[in-house]
């Protein structure tokens, strides 16, 4: 693979937690700045002794996902399939990024006129994330999100959604029917999607931002 | 993020929900935020002849505390004159609802939405 560094969590692949990999080249060689200090461990790029358990609870993790990588492709492709079609035939409802070259487990969607967090608010069963400056400690939007070229508003009203090893169709369905009912109850209440429906152009509108 | 109970059942069961027509002569309307803040409050009033608020109503595109600020303010302006619910402070919402310090700038929004409606219908009766 054409890269000069690669990070891997134990945790993403099912391994335990608070263990992970760097992947560094070394033809050329990438300098790294320490950031752990002390015996020079690996090359003084990383001092410090590793908790065996772990590495090994990973090295097995990353075996069973190169075993099943292929057929959790598929699987997880299908799901997510399942997930968007399950939602895009509501108005206004956009995929974030490119619809082909993702991660087969991820699905980021804004649902245009609400709120990411109170979405979220009545998700309580699912667990999601949204781009939405309310949940982050700050009162920025995702500057992933805005790196893929949203503006704040879709940010604002966007859910990241995965399905895993351990989701299945039922899970997916349940997800659709609690969505969609959110996304109706939440656009009721917002005067954006009345101006909407309305026909104003929100973009000429001047806003008393505070 | 924990929500206190009372945002919670403002959110479970907003209260005034809806619209009127702004082009009434007795409705007054105050539209505040932006949707790139990721807060929007539309709260709009029904005022008698004599100055008192008779009906209220708010639509909010914003967070779980943004949407119980402005629910829980038409329940408050309503039978109040327009001095009195102008002079709603946003420290009383948010002290009612138990609005953590992250989320205080939902009841500004809301006191500046009450604020911009009265003076919506103030400047629709003086002219």
């Amino acid at each position: 693979m054409k890269v000069d560094l690669m990070a891997f969590s134990g945790h993403k692949i099912y391994g335990p937690k608070g263990v992970g990999v760097l992947y560094v080249r070394r033809k050329p060689r990438v300098r790294l700045e320490a950031q752990m200090h002390g015996g020079g461990h690996e090359r003084g790029m990383r001092s410090g002794t590793l908790a065996t358990h772990q590495l090994v609870g990973m090295g097995e993790a990353f075996r069973i996902a190169k075993d099943e990588m292929a057929e959790e492709q598929v699987r997880l492709t299908a799901l997510r399939k399942r997930l968007w079609e399950g939602l895009n035939d509501m108005e206004e409802v956009h995929i974030n990024g490119s619809p082909d070259h993702r991660a087969p487990g991820f699905l980021n969607v804004s649902f245009n006129f609400v709120e990411g967090e109170s979405l979220i608010m009545s998700l309580s069963d699912l667990a999601v994330s949204s781009g939405s400056a309310c949940t982050s400690a700050s009162l920025e939007p995702s500057y992933v999100l805005r790196a893929l070229g949203l503006n704040d508003e879709m940010a604002h009203s966007s859910l990241r959604f995965s399905v895993g090893r351990f989701t299945s169709e039922e899970d997916v369905d349940y997800a659709i029917g609690q969505v969609r009912a959110a996304v109706e109850k939440l656009r009721e209440l917002s005067p954006l999607w009345d101006m909407y429906k309305d026909g104003v152009d929100l973009d000429k509108i001047e806003w008393a931002a505070h | 993020m924990a929500y206190s109970k009372q945002v919670m059942d403002h959110y479970d069961n907003p209260r005034n929900v809806g619209k009127m027509n702004a082009d009434d002569s007795d409705v007054g309307t105050g539209m505040v935020g932006a949707p790139a803040c990721g807060d929007v409050m539309r709260l709009q009033i029904k005022v008698s002849d004599d100055g008192v608020i008779e009906d209220a109503k708010f639509k909010t595109y914003g967070c779980g505390s943004a949407i119980a600020s402005s629910s829980l303010l038409t329940e408050w302006v309503k039978g109040r004159t327009l001095d009195e619910a102008a002079a709603i402070k946003n420290t009383e919402l948010a002290e009612e609802l138990a609005l953590p310090p992250v989320k205080i700038h939902c009841s500004v929004l809301a006191e500046d939405a009450i604020k911009a409606a009265v003076k919506d219908i103030r400047q629709k009766r003086d002219s």
